[in-house]
């Protein structure tokens, strides 16, 4: 049922681009923008999924696999978490400059409303 | 700074609605296209499995990946980081004096002047400026200590009044969180080792900062002393790669004996680069959320003419 963990990682991300697209308060654009983030953590850790697998670590494995059984695949995509490891940090240092951004909008236009930010309208 | 106005909350809600469900409707299709948890795993994912141990001694194999097979995507990685914590504190640092350089507010005022001679401050504006005025006028000399500050202030609060309860449990869970993280990239179990640490260990500077105020954590939270440890950090990543392409032949390579599985040197100069990486986290999302938090009000100066305020 790992479909389930797919599906929900659509909706999250839709959710967010919903938010993105049809919200006019900067800080929740960036909440939007995060939203869709955090999906594609979801989607990487499930894509990593593995029936019956255990996790990718060599030590204190279960009794009935084998040293060779985890290096022949019985085991959850250790890359793909590395990916997610990545995805995270990318996350949020890109959310705390969308957020300083903000700070400074705000301060500069007296509104976080993206419909008022409209000086450089050509 | 005005909230949303009730009514316009949504722009073009249908069209955001349009899009979105239509989104979804191709990702859900695509899904049910994915691996259901059968397929095989791919040939860097066994490679990693099989040079673990061998080529790094660590059990842990997504800590080989991060920073062993893909040690080189983590290092673009961690100078990411290191260029997104120096947009922050680039766009967060205080207004400089301008005496020399063009000054905006002026230069803009005659140019508005010619294109629009008679805009004048609409309601929402003046009531900012008036909401500003106020506040520069209620400015008072901060208290000693901080919970003798008034709360309700319209300025941000330099320590919130925690009760001794929070402020005793903070003290206890800093040590063990601290221990915690460092415990995590010191002994390699973790999958990603000084990442998680280092955010956990950051972590430590926001609870005690959210917990005893600043004056708890300035001595150690300054920019003397985290910017020099982050540079410092990203000065051990180039160095412990640099290493292993004079000693071996590529970057990144590892260059310390093996020690025993499941010991602190198990993992060679991965350890290395996870406890670089740790200072380099942990030092960059603290100098980010502090430059954040301590962003001061600096609005847009009105330059001596009342006359645009009070309209």
């Amino acid at each position: 049922m790992i479909v389930a963990n797919y599906l929900a990682a659509a909706v999250l991300f839709c959710l967010g681009l919903a938010c993105v697209l049809g919200r006019r308060n900067l800080v929740k654009i960036v909440m939007g923008l995060s939203l869709m983030e955090s999906s594609t953590y979801l989607l990487l850790v499930s894509l990593a999924y593995r029936n019956k697998a255990t996790a990718p670590v060599l030590a204190d494995r279960p009794s009935h696999t084998s040293e060779r059984d985890l290096v022949h695949g019985n085991v959850s995509d250790p890359v793909l978490q590395n990916f997610c490891i990545t995805a995270v940090v990318i996350g949020v240092a890109v959310t705390a400059v969308f957020l300083t951004v903000v700070v400074r909008v705000a301060q500069h236009y007296r509104s976080t409303d993206a419909d008022d930010i409209r000086e450089l309208r050509g | 700074m005005t909230g949303p106005r009730p009514d316009q909350r949504w722009h073009r809600p249908w069209l955001a609605a349009v899009l979105a469900g239509a989104t979804l409707a191709v990702l859900a299709v695509a899904a049910f296209g994915l691996p259901h948890g059968t397929g095989p795993l791919p040939q860097i994912a066994r490679h990693a499995m099989r040079v673990a141990l061998p080529r790094w001694g660590t059990t842990e194999v997504v800590s080989e990946v991060v920073y062993g097979s893909r040690g080189w995507d983590t290092f673009g990685e961690t100078f990411l980081l290191l260029a997104a914590v120096v947009a922050v504190s680039l766009l967060a640092r205080g207004r400089e004096s301008r005496s020399e350089y063009v000054g905006e507010a002026s230069a803009g005022r005659t140019e508005q002047h010619e294109t629009d001679p008679d805009e004048r401050a609409d309601g929402e504006e003046s009531e900012a400026r008036a909401a500003e005025h106020g506040e520069e006028d209620s400015e008072q000399p901060p208290a000693e200590d901080a919970d003798d500050d008034p709360l309700g202030e319209p300025a941000p609060e330099r320590a919130i009044g925690m009760t001794v309860l929070v402020r005793v449990g903070a003290r206890v869970a800093a040590p063990i969180q601290t221990v915690a993280a460092v415990y995590l990239a010191a002994w390699g179990y973790t999958p990603g080792g000084g990442f998680p640490a280092g955010a956990a260990l950051a972590g430590v500077a926001i609870l005690l900062y959210a917990a005893l105020g600043h004056r708890a954590v300035r001595t150690v939270v300054r920019p003397s002393v985290l910017e020099p440890l982050e540079l410092l950090g990203a000065a051990a990543i180039i160095a412990v790669g640099a290493v292993g392409m004079i000693r071996g032949s590529s970057f990144g390579q590892n260059w310390l004996p093996l020690a025993p599985q499941q010991t602190i040197r198990a993992g060679g100069t991965l350890q290395l680069f996870s406890a670089a990486e740790l200072i380099e986290v942990a030092t960059g999302l603290t100098i980010a959320i502090f430059a954040l938090l301590g962003m001061r009000h600096e609005w847009t100066p009105d330059e001596g003419s009342d006359d645009e305020g009070q309209s």
